[in-house]
């Protein structure tokens, strides 16, 4: 026999939204599309499931490990659940707005799902928000893509916004100078990903070039940027760090008291990213908010591209929680048309919809703050 | 999140590693209150002579957890856990220079005499670190069949559980006790300074002025 609560179990990493969080979600998620509308950025809306090899061509086959798939039994093609939107973004982008002119503005919010969750994100389904500036490879067009990040999750309301900003082809850049091979170089990385300076020391050769002095540099921008001038780098690796400070200069310009700290070591989850990235946190929410950056989108003609993708369930952990607002008990007997007057003076309306004893309790009961009684307006309290 | 923002949790393991940890803690200038000093305390998170600082006592497994989580944003733990776990939000900026120790395969010293391990392709092995005895054998080949324990991993071969182990030497005096072969040495391991990724990334000045002052006193001539 099936009890009631068998029917409550839901799979590991899946749940319900209920009231509060389904709101919050679905206000926060609105804020952040009328911001970046608001910059120019036009919304798309790809499909929840496609084809696998569109899905997971290019950058989207580092998702191939947690993507679900599924049989058409219309085409008999295999289709995969998106796992994440960029690539979806990519494929629009390289195929039917081919022939829009660049640089192209465009902006998507939307459910993914995932095989697995982490350990820090355990949930398998999330909603994710971003957008993509294509077709420009200036400058401004980074820093267009990380002031809008900042304006947009400034408009959420969320407290401590901090912005990380990371190099992440300035290692391999530096390990060419150094003619180091592809294991010394993978062995660097992974040394300075994990900020492990002992295991960097050991990387053979590692010790007599400026990768040592990379994990010093990590921190507030601008002394970090200043300690990376300091080093021996060839034109290559200069032409970086000269970029990563006037983007600095170009965020400070705008938000002068925006928390910026900068990581050159960083590459964990960048490695589709051609200049410079960056990551979203908030003082004291565990986990990144979001991340962007730029990278080269289009299979066979490569495009310029930047965006940020943020991810709405560590965002909504960051927001202050709103109450709910306010809401009128209307009780029975009202006619219709009166709430619907009510509502155009802006109020919530909850209608009786059997006749009470007491509408003040009624009211209570529902959690409204106020009671229309004898043509006025009366608090419940 | 039970911290509030301008908190700063320090966590700390019990047993071996922490009599060699409160030296530098107390160099980097935190004094803990006098119950900490206490093994029988029953307090779990202890005050400092810091207002905001304080330090957590925990298992040394559950030290990578609560710093990888962001409960505790700094914790001491050795490069063993860390391998074990392999989280990507924490961070080990520093090695302490303590606890040193390493990783190893061990087995009876009557089957080591006429033992292949090239020949293997398949073992069963009692650990704490079935991840990292996964990843060890995984990379030769050799499929690895963990059985979990929590201590006392050198009685699995003694009392018949599996013929062989994955466990930390320091002396080896233990596993000559039981009579134990190492035949394999995976890792070298020492303590590290690990650090919350996200309370370094919003909290730089502050954290980041622990991990120097924590670098400087593990790479000061040792006392």
């Amino acid at each position: 026999m099936e009890k009631a609560n068998d029917k409550a179990l839901l799979p590991a990493g899946l749940h319900d939204g209920l009231p509060p969080e389904a709101r919050h979600e679905a206000r926060a998620i609105n804020t952040l599309i009328a911001c970046f509308a608001a910059n120019g950025y036009e919304r798309i809306k790809p499909p929840l499931v496609e084809f696998e090899e569109s899905l997971l061509s290019g950058p989207g086959a580092a998702l191939s490990g947690q993507t679900f798939r599924l049989m058409d039994p219309v085409s008999q093609r295999m289709m995969g659940v998106r796992a994440d939107m960029t690539p979806q973004v990519a494929r629009i982008v390289s195929t039917r707005l081919a022939h829009e002119p660049r640089p192209l503005r465009l902006c998507y919010a939307g459910q993914v799902l995932r095989v697995s969750g982490t350990q820090l994100r355990p949930e398998r389904q999330f909603a994710q928000a971003g957008v993509e500036l294509v077709g420009s490879d200036a400058l401004n067009a980074d820093l267009e893509v990380v002031l809008l990040a900042v304006e947009s999750l400034n408009a959420l309301g969320v407290c401590g916004l901090s912005i990380d900003l990371t190099l992440p082809a300035l290692v391999p850049a530096i390990c060419r100078q150094y003619g180091f091979d592809e294991e010394m170089t993978a062995a660097a990385r992974n040394a300075l990903d994990a900020k492990d300076a002992a295991a960097l020391a050991a990387v053979a050769g590692a010790a007599d070039t400026p990768l040592m002095d990379l994990l010093p540099a990590a921190g507030a921008a601008r002394r970090g940027i200043a300690r990376l001038r300091a080093l021996p780098l060839g034109a290559e690796a200069a032409a970086m760090i000269a970029a990563l400070s006037d983007l600095v200069d170009g965020i400070l310009d705008v938000y002068p008291d925006q928390q910026l700290t900068i990581d050159p070591g960083e590459y964990h989850g960048f490695e589709y990213q051609s200049g410079i990235a960056f990551t979203l946190f908030a003082r004291g929410v565990r986990g990144e908010l979001g991340r962007g950056g730029r990278y080269v989108t289009g299979a066979g003609k490569p495009e310029p591209a930047c965006g940020f993708t943020l991810y709405m369930d560590t965002i909504l952990r960051a927001l202050p929680h709103d109450n709910g607002g306010i809401s009128l008990y209307v009780p029975h007997g009202v006619p219709p048309r009166r709430c619907l007057e009510l509502r155009h003076k802006g109020w919530r309306t909850l209608a009786g919809l059997e006749p009470e004893e007491d509408p003040k309790a009624a009211a209570r009961a529902l959690g409204c703050q106020y009671v229309f009684l004898n043509n006025r307006i009366i608090s419940t309290r | 999140m039970s911290t509030s923002p301008d908190e700063l949790v320090i966590a700390l393991p019990k047993g071996r590693i922490l009599k060699e940890a409160l030296p530098l803690i107390r160099r980097a200038g935190i004094e803990p209150e006098a119950a900490f000093m206490d093994p029988e305390a029953r307090q779990l998170r202890f005050a400092t002579n810091h207002e905001h600082i304080s330090l957590i006592r925990v298992r040394a497994f559950d030290v990578a957890t609560f710093v990888a989580f962001g409960a505790a944003q700094i914790g001491i733990a050795g490069s063993d856990v860390l391998m074990e776990f392999d989280y990507s939000e924490l961070y080990a900026p520093v090695d302490l220079k303590i606890g040193a120790c390493h990783i190893a395969v061990a087995e009876p010293v009557a089957l080591s005499e006429n033992d292949d391990p090239r020949q293997w392709s398949h073992v069963r092995v009692a650990t704490k670190y079935p991840n990292i005895t996964r990843r060890h054998f995984a990379a030769r080949g050799v499929q690895a069949e963990c059985i979990k324990l929590n201590g006392a991993i050198e009685l699995a071969p003694v009392l018949g559980l599996c013929r062989r182990i994955v466990d930390l030497v320091s002396t080896g005096a233990t596993m000559r006790a039981n009579g134990l072969r190492e035949i394999e040495r995976i890792a070298d391991v020492s303590s590290r300074l690990a650090v919350n990724r996200a309370a370094l990334k919003t909290r730089p000045e502050e954290i980041g002025g622990w991990i120097d002052r924590f670098r400087e006193i593990a790479d000061a001539p040792s006392s």
